[in-house]
């Protein structure tokens, strides 16, 4: 890789901290037309910046509007870094693709809303199906986008049963072993997850992006 | 303008200007971050209850310009649903100020209050956001309702409907708001108040289980509430406009549930507040609401006992106080459980914020809702006497008083102590508290009695002023 000058790296970290997307854009093409590897600035700039900003944002540093520019500005250096992988031949740096939602009578989707913002900026291909997700449309996302993790989200004491149909709906059709399927969310604990046959559980939307990678880490490893 | 804007509001909501859910809600937190900066909106944790009137006033400016320059997301049509300042201001001034909430011998009446009002706050109790076993449920609701000091009773949810999970939209969701609300009817026949307010139906999810809590006889009537809630932010849809069609069409009193989240899309607690105050607006215009519960929360951690969810209900409470004359409600989220001392100090720097800024008390949300059981009376005992000691005392010493009880469990927030269930902090036969529920409860009394607070006499004083 050429040796890239440090000030364009911290242009380019300064605009994905700010969530500022033009000034993204710029620095992300500048970075590439002076030889950057498109691959290394993901793994090196973008992840380590983001992971930054979602530590900020657990912390309360920083809020969701920042978190959510953020993670808009990551997009599209993401989509520019992605094109320049994939026109060098090599392979895409998806990390994994999550198919994500809030499950079925669940109207509450800020939190799922925060989790798709931190896994995209951690080089995840997140499809979200938004809120109150029938089981049969996490199913039908899964498989047609070939998911590897598929993430429930539950607020309410009486949406939760919904998770365990969800999970049960994988089982009865006999795709249960093809994803992992983990659960998150306000009226969600561990004893739960495991209650109804989860694959792991994150009390925060940090903590799942970490289950995630663990989980994939996990897969690779077999 | 017309006293039920509903027609104009479907009208406008099939017209109005479409925008993607995601677009409304980037524009939503750059429009607040800009009138944050606009009317230089400053949050001190130091000063959680401030007096500076030209920044309370600033806030319901920013606040009604937030609701005009943006006005409602309709979920359902996915368009903005738009108001003119004009109408804004109208509709404003022709809500409610004073309420008859109840019946018979048993109703009270809650009414705008003001900033260091003398009137005494209306207390609602009951398991706040917090879900109930079947077999606690109305023994839990029984000991809310046999207080004295609570007006209003607020029945929570049952986890399961005999033993099954309660599926919303299906037939279990309607079996479980009509015993839900049976045994709300039966907990107020039970402590001898059988026309006291019932607040809400909590168990239901949809219009038609909000609905099948209304019987005469055996479950919510027309002197009842019934909450019809927001989304945060800014957001509402047909399936809750159709609770409030029905709810003015038979005259029961709508209930104006918002949740803005602290650090949510309104960003921090300038922002929250701004979106607090306007949520008021979403409330009086798109659902008539008879009163409003400021539910206010922080975006993780689910509670508004901390220094920013106090600042926030002190300042959207006195900006709304001073510029309305609108009927809202404080909506008490503790991170610490019931039977604990931290509990109970939460509540008393929530209560003491509500009663000097125009609000009425609501509580108490133990566990941040998340526990299952942990209601009981005597914490809405407490959390009344803590507001009736706080009349007629200034904004300047309850900020004193609320940053000494904040040192009895901000150090605790992060990790809170949970304490015990219903059943293990009172006798489930005499619903009486236990000893050490009891013990704990005397302690934090004393403590505040020390600091001049009269938890002793000042309910006695004022209750029937």
């Amino acid at each position: 890789m050429t040796e890239i000058s440090e000030p364009l790296y911290s242009d380019l970290r300064e605009a994905l901290r700010q969530g500022l997307e033009e000034e993204t854009r710029t620095a992300t093409r500048q970075a590439l037309e002076t030889g950057a590897d498109p691959l290394e600035l993901l793994q090196n700039v973008l992840v380590p910046t983001l992971t930054e900003v979602g530590r900020q944002f657990q912390a309360f540093e920083v809020f969701l509007p920042e978190l959510m520019a953020a993670g808009d500005a990551a997009k599209v250096a993401t989509q520019i870094l992605e094109a320049a992988i994939v026109a060098s031949g090599r392979k895409s740096a998806s990390s994994g693709t999550i198919v994500l939602g809030t499950v079925q009578s669940d109207i509450h989707d800020i939190g799922k809303n925060i989790l798709g913002t931190l896994l995209s900026s951690h080089g995840f291909k997140v499809v979200d199906l938004g809120r109150d997700v029938a089981p049969s449309k996490f199913l039908e996302a899964a498989e047609t986008e070939k998911a590897d993790i598929v993430a429930l989200s539950a607020l309410m004491t009486t949406t939760r049963p919904a998770t365990r149909n969800t999970i049960n709906l994988f089982s009865e059709i006999g795709a249960r072993s093809k994803y992992k399927i983990i659960v998150g969310g306000g009226c969600i604990d561990s004893s739960w997850a495991k209650e109804i046959g989860a694959d792991g559980y994150a009390p925060d939307a940090a903590a799942a992006v970490d289950l995630c990678k663990s989980l994939l880490e996990k897969k690779a490893e077999k | 303008m017309h006293a039920n804007w509903l027609p104009e509001i479907v009208k406008r909501s099939e017209i109005g200007p479409y925008m993607k859910e995601a677009d409304f809600d980037r524009t939503f937190s750059r429009k607040v971050k800009e009138l944050v900066q606009r009317y230089q909106l400053k949050y001190d944790p130091k000063l959680l209850v401030p007096t500076d009137e030209e920044m309370i006033d600033h806030l319901y400016r920013a606040a009604i310009d937030l609701f005009v320059d943006l006005g409602v997301y309709n979920q359902s049509t996915e368009r903005r649903v738009i108001f003119t300042r004009e109408e804004v201001e109208q509709a404003i001034a022709a809500a409610p100020s004073k309420l008859v909430l109840g019946t018979g011998k048993d109703a009270v009446v809650e009414q705008y209050r003001g900033v260091e009002s003398n009137i005494p706050c209306r207390m609602h109790s009951g398991p706040t956001g917090t879900p109930c076993s079947e077999n606690y449920h109305p023994l839990i609701l029984q000991s809310c309702a046999q207080e004295p000091l609570v007006d209003c009773l607020g029945h929570g949810s049952i986890a399961t409907y005999m033993g099954l999970s309660i599926i919303p939209g299906s037939p279990l969701e309607i079996l479980a708001a009509r015993s839900e609300a049976a045994s709300a009817r039966e907990a107020i026949r039970m402590a001898g108040r059988p026309g006291m307010h019932i607040e809400d139906n909590a168990v239901s999810l949809t219009c038609a289980g909000k609905m099948a809590s209304i019987n005469q006889e055996s479950g919510l009537r027309v002197t009842d509430g019934l909450l019809i809630s927001q989304m945060p932010e800014f957001k509402t849809n047909y399936d809750q406009l159709s609770r409030a069609a029905y709810l003015q069409s038979i005259g029961m009193h709508i209930v104006d549930l918002m949740t803005p989240l602290v650090g949510g899309l309104g960003g921090g607690a300038e922002g929250t507040a701004i979106v607090t105050v306007a949520s008021h607006v979403l409330g009086v215009i798109c659902y008539s609401a008879s009163y409003h519960f400021m539910g206010h929360m922080h975006l993780l951690s689910s509670i508004n006992t901390d220094r920013r969810g106090l600042w926030v209900q002190a300042m959207a409470g006195q900006a709304l106080a001073c510029n309305t004359h609108l009927v809202s409600v404080n909506d008490l989220y503790t991170a610490s459980g019931l039977g604990t001392k931290e509990l109970l100090w939460e509540v008393a720097a929530g209560a003491m914020v509500g009663a000097v800024c125009g609000l009425h008390q609501h509580g108490v949300g133990a566990t941040a809702g998340n526990e299952k059981n942990h209601t009981s009376g005597l914490e809405a005992r407490f959390q009344a006497e803590v507001a009736y000691a706080a009349l007629g005392h200034g904004r300047a010493e309850i900020n004193e008083w609320i940053l000494e009880c904040l040192s009895h469990y901000e150090q605790s927030l992060s990790n809170p102590n949970l304490g015990k269930p219903f059943p293990e902090v009172y006798n489930i036969d005499s619903l009486e508290p236990n000893e050490k529920w009891l013990d704990s409860y005397q302690q934090v009394r004393e403590s505040l009695k020390a600091m001049k607070l009269d938890m002793d006499n000042a309910w006695r004083n004022k209750r029937h002023d």
